[in-house]
């Protein structure tokens, strides 16, 4: 990152090269169209290039620095709904997307990562509805809808979840 | 915050939960709190492990695409130090102005200009949070600049700045115009925003010297308003 700062575009490009794919695949589970996904991870790479020289004064790993900004940016977009068209487009082919998309991320956890672990000490409600959050991008109504639960049962799910979570993590 | 509730928050903010306003709030609160930057950079560094789960080949022209992009995009100064963070914890600090960062709004480039002028695009009346008073007027031009017109003499401490901030809207968040040191009138150019809009949201903040540490507003509100086009 810090010849991406001196302007290096061939060190944006090696970053692209490591990264570009995952990033991708991330948006892509929050947007769900390639396309969009692309989009952001375009947007993300020029913001992250203008922005270089701000993060070289910060210490963290570009990587998940880079993470953040495509996750910000996709999340915006889905939010955004004008041109993702999530409600409108709806069907139960793509709501058993999403929750296949949250439960795949985390059947693909290290059997060793602590997340994993203590995802796997929840309920399995408050687990999926975390996941749905976090990895495809899915607000509390949302989640509500597509694991078919009141609201407040949802939100309630997702409070002591986290809270759970951490303790676990901490 | 109990503790629990700080778990609750960052959870929640972790997971994309928090949207418009309560996520601005939280942002505020994060360069407040050392313990809840803590933790939510924490559980943030923790879920990324989902992100690394997520695999797809990237395309070299979408590389050549974005390539193409950057010579037209400056790279952005750094930012100004932040005088005030505590030294006790500099790795959530820098996470938490990452986080920040990334939401892609930090500007500090306001700077000073020579007045002559076309009329203003809009204006806008900055009240008093208090009891409704004006306490400034601002006029937007259309070339990002605003002109700033005291009407108190807003007290400021050592170490401390007034900064200017609109909101073009509610996806992009509140953007930095600029600092002063004191009440003063004094033109200023923002980044490069949309026409300012009827209803724009201006407001003047109190921060840290040289500006809000983490790109939008942290401290305390002394005045806003709504612009409205003159007649």
């Amino acid at each position: 990152m810090a010849r991406v700062a001196r302007g290096d575009k061939a060190a944006l490009g090696d970053l692209f090269a490591a990264e570009g794919g995952r990033l991708i695949a991330i948006a892509q589970r929050i947007v769900r169209r390639r396309d969009l996904a692309e989009e952001v991870v375009q947007d993300a790479f020029v913001s992250a290039w203008q922005r270089a020289r701000q993060f070289e004064r910060e210490r963290g790993s570009a990587r998940a620095w880079l993470t953040t900004i495509v996750r910000n940016r996709a999340l915006n977009l889905l939010r955004d709904g004008a041109r993702v068209e999530y409600h409108d487009g709806e069907t139960l082919a793509d709501m058993g997307d999403r929750v296949a998309d949250a439960e795949g991320a985390f059947d693909l956890l290290a059997e060793r990562d602590a997340l994993r672990h203590c995802l796997g000490r929840l309920d399995r409600q408050k687990r999926r509805a975390i996941l749905l959050c976090y990895v495809t991008g899915l607000n509390h109504g949302e989640v509500a809808a597509s694991l078919n639960a009141p609201l407040g049962t949802v939100k309630a799910w997702i409070r002591r979840g986290v809270v759970a979570l951490q303790e676990c993590l901490a | 915050m109990s503790r629990e509730e700080k778990l609750e928050r960052a959870g929640d903010y972790a997971l994309g939960l928090l949207e418009g306003a309560e996520r601005q709030a939280f942002e505020a609160e994060l360069a407040r709190d050392p313990e809840l930057a803590a933790i939510a950079a924490g559980f943030a560094g923790r879920l990324q492990a989902l992100d690394d789960t997520a695999a797809a080949e990237a395309s070299p022209e979408l590389w050549a695409r974005i390539e193409g992009r950057l010579g037209a995009a400056a790279q952005l100064p750094p930012v100004a130090a932040n005088t005030n963070s505590a030294p006790a914890a500099p790795r959530w600090a820098a996470m938490a102005a990452s986080v920040m960062l990334a939401l892609g709004i930090g500007y500090f480039g306001g700077q000073a200009l020579k007045p002559p002028t076309p009329a203003p695009t809009m204006v806008a009346v900055l009240l008093n949070e208090g009891d409704q008073s004006p306490g400034a007027i601002i006029e937007a031009f259309g070339d990002d600049s605003v002109r700033i017109v005291p009407l108190v003499d807003f007290a400021v401490p050592e170490g401390s700045v007034l900064q200017v901030w609109t909101l073009p809207d509610a996806d992009t968040g509140p953007v930095s115009l600029g600092t002063l040191g004191a009440a003063a009138e004094m033109r200023l150019r923002g980044p490069d925003l949309p026409l300012p809009a009827d209803g724009q949201l201006y407001e003047i903040t109190l921060e840290p010297a040289p500006g809000s540490p983490t790109g939008r507003p942290t401290g305390p509100i002394l005045v806003k308003g709504f612009a409205k086009a003159p007649i």
